[in-house]
């Protein structure tokens, strides 16, 4: 392969990729999956009922990984069986996907309420309606984008990666869940589920479950958090995660064998500095983290 | 958590039984048209997961469903393919699933000893879940493999279900099968009959996206076969879920409206 068309795929793969982490946060978001859902499930148990979406499918990975592998699946039958066109194959697969999402998000929602009866949460039909197809919605996006950039890895005439199609996007799958996980969900989890609390105050033992669970009028709806997070949550996800894939593919485009291990290794140091360097930067500027006192407003 | 209404015991010899009887008669048979026997088998397996995965996990393992889950297909894909190998190997394709099972209880009970006896757990079912869940693994995977490749034979799944990656789908949605029914019923409120219909509407999805990944893989008749059947019997299983819900949620299950009194 021409050494630009190869970039061009790198760019095409970054730039999907860079689309499902971000729909990949607001989806989990807007379900108050993964680990923010430990407070959303706690919230009723000390007292705080609430209209908040209670998406409990498992860990964002596993519930990602199933979404991309069951799209890639698919999309390989049908260009397997019947030879459609990649990407009427991929819209399909991502809509099968999506299809289960909701089947799964809906039996979480119901079923979890339910098992909280004691604590007077209520099954809100009108949550599960509203909020189902935002979040089927996101999916779609998500799987379509995966499954596309697996697709581009897998195929022969493309990069041509040796492992099967629905594999490699099980596997991007799990790696966009991880993501989202670990850097879009502190946006929700410690910001938006805790907006009424100090800023930097931190979370309190006994604050556990005290979540917002009011809006600017009225009571607070899942659909909020998802318009809050994608003003940081969600694009910091798509570029932490369009980065990953941009990154890998294409130290491994542009340089073979051992040198692509060291350009790897390079980056990886690059970046652990840059943390450290962004680390002390912010302590310096928005510190000092006060001793615990009480003298220092937070 | 409610007293169950069906013993371990009993959901543990459904689970194997079926299981293995849809296998064998799948496998050995070789009609495609019989392919969907198997996936009904996985279906009792899954379902025999779930429970486990229940009694164990009511131990107060939160975070930890999911994990287990995992850990349950993680063991059965070892022992199912060392099963199947064994079977092509001493050309005697039947031995294999009871192979891989056996292989997959022994694991289950050394992993369930080293967590109860070295990282010191200390939760009294746990060698008996972990080889309960381990054998559901097995049985799940085996079961819907056979069931997209038709066969019981090693070679012939290789080629039609490991080579073409439509173990992805199966592994994981056969793992969200065996942890999502107390996953998602997760609570003081849960119910044993409520998360065994749920298992049984997860397995079928499980045995639907099989059914659809075995149209390329065997004849496309027998497939929708396997997909109309679990189509339905997901369709009374999720109509089920939802009645015991509204059962289990009692007032509690509303259209739509504020917080409940003297929460607001």
């Amino acid at each position: 392969m021409e050494p630009a068309m190869g970039m061009g795929l790198v760019a095409l793969m970054g730039a999907a990729a860079t689309v499902a982490g971000c729909s990949e946060d607001l989806e989990s978001d807007i379900g108050s999956q993964s680990n923010p859902n430990s407070q959303v499930q706690l919230a009723a148990q000390v007292g705080y009922p609430h209209r908040i979406f209670n998406k409990a499918i498992s860990g964002e990975p596993p519930s990602n990984a199933m979404y991309c592998a069951v799209g890639a699946g698919v999309a390989m039958m049908l260009l397997n069986s019947v030879s459609t066109s990649p990407l009427l194959a991929i819209a399909v697969g991502a809509f099968v996907a999506a299809l289960l999402n909701g089947v799964f998000s809906t039996t979480a929602y119901m079923g979890r309420n339910a098992s909280q009866t004691r604590f007077n949460q209520y099954v809100y039909l009108d949550v599960l309606r509203n909020h189902v197809l935002g979040i089927m919605g996101h999916a779609y996006v998500t799987t379509f984008c995966i499954v596309g950039l697996s697709y581009v890895m897998w195929n022969q005439n493309l990069i041509g990666h040796p492992f099967p199609f629905p594999v490699i996007a099980m596997i991007w799958g799990l790696a966009v869940g991880a993501i989202g996980s670990s850097t879009g969900d502190v946006h929700y989890g410690a910001e938006r589920e805790f907006q009424d609390f100090k800023f930097g105050a931190g979370l309190n033992a006994a604050d556990s479950g005290n979540i917002t669970r009011y809006a600017e009028a009225g009571l607070r709806s899942s659909i909020d958090n998802a318009w809050f997070c994608s003003k940081f949550g969600g694009p910091v996800t798509g570029i932490a995660f369009g980065m990953t894939v941009f990154l890998d593919n294409w130290r491994s485009t542009a340089f073979q064998g051992w040198t692509a291990v060291v350009a790897g290794t390079i980056i990886v140091i690059l970046i652990i500095i840059y943390n450290r360097y962004l680390e002390l930067y912010a302590r310096k500027n928005y510190g000092p983290y006060p001793e615990y006192s009480g003298d220092v407003e937070a | 958590m409610s007293e169950p209404a069906e013993t371990a015991n009993q959901i543990d010899t459904k689970g194997v039984v079926v299981g293995l009887v849809g296998i064998y008669i799948a496998g050995i048979s070789g009609i495609p048209y019989l392919a969907f026997l198997a996936g009904i088998g996985a279906i009792f397996a899954t379902k025999m997961g779930a429970d486990a995965v229940r009694r164990v996990c009511s131990y107060g393992i939160g975070t930890g469903v999911p994990s287990i889950g995992m850990l349950a297909l993680g063991m059965g894909v070892i022992a199912a393919m060392f099963g199947l190998a064994i079977g092509k190997m001493y050309n005697a394709v039947f031995i294999g699933p009871i192979v891989g099972l056996v292989l997959a209880l022994v694991i289950g009970f050394v992993v369930g000893s080293l967590t109860n006896k070295v990282i010191k757990l200390n939760i009294p079912v746990m060698e008996r879940c972990l080889t309960e869940i381990a054998g559901a693994g097995v049985l799940v995977l085996t079961g819907f493999s056979v069931m997209v490749a038709g066969s019981m034979d090693f070679a012939v799944i290789v080629e039609k279900v490991i080579t073409t990656g439509y173990i992805a789908p199966i592994f994981i949605l056969g793992a969200l099968g065996i942890l999502h029914p107390f996953n998602a019923n997760l609570g003081p409120d849960e119910t044993q009959d409520r998360t065994l219909v749920h298992s049984y509407s997860c397995g079928a999805i499980t045995m639907a996206i099989g059914g659809v990944c075995s149209i390329a893989t065997i004849d496309p008749i027998a497939a929708i076969l396997s997909i109309v059947i679990a189509a339905a019997i997901w369709y009374v299983n999720f109509m089920g879920f939802v009645r015991l819900v509204q059962r289990d949620a009692g007032a509690g299950y509303v259209g739509t409206g504020l917080l409940p009194p003297g929460a607001m």
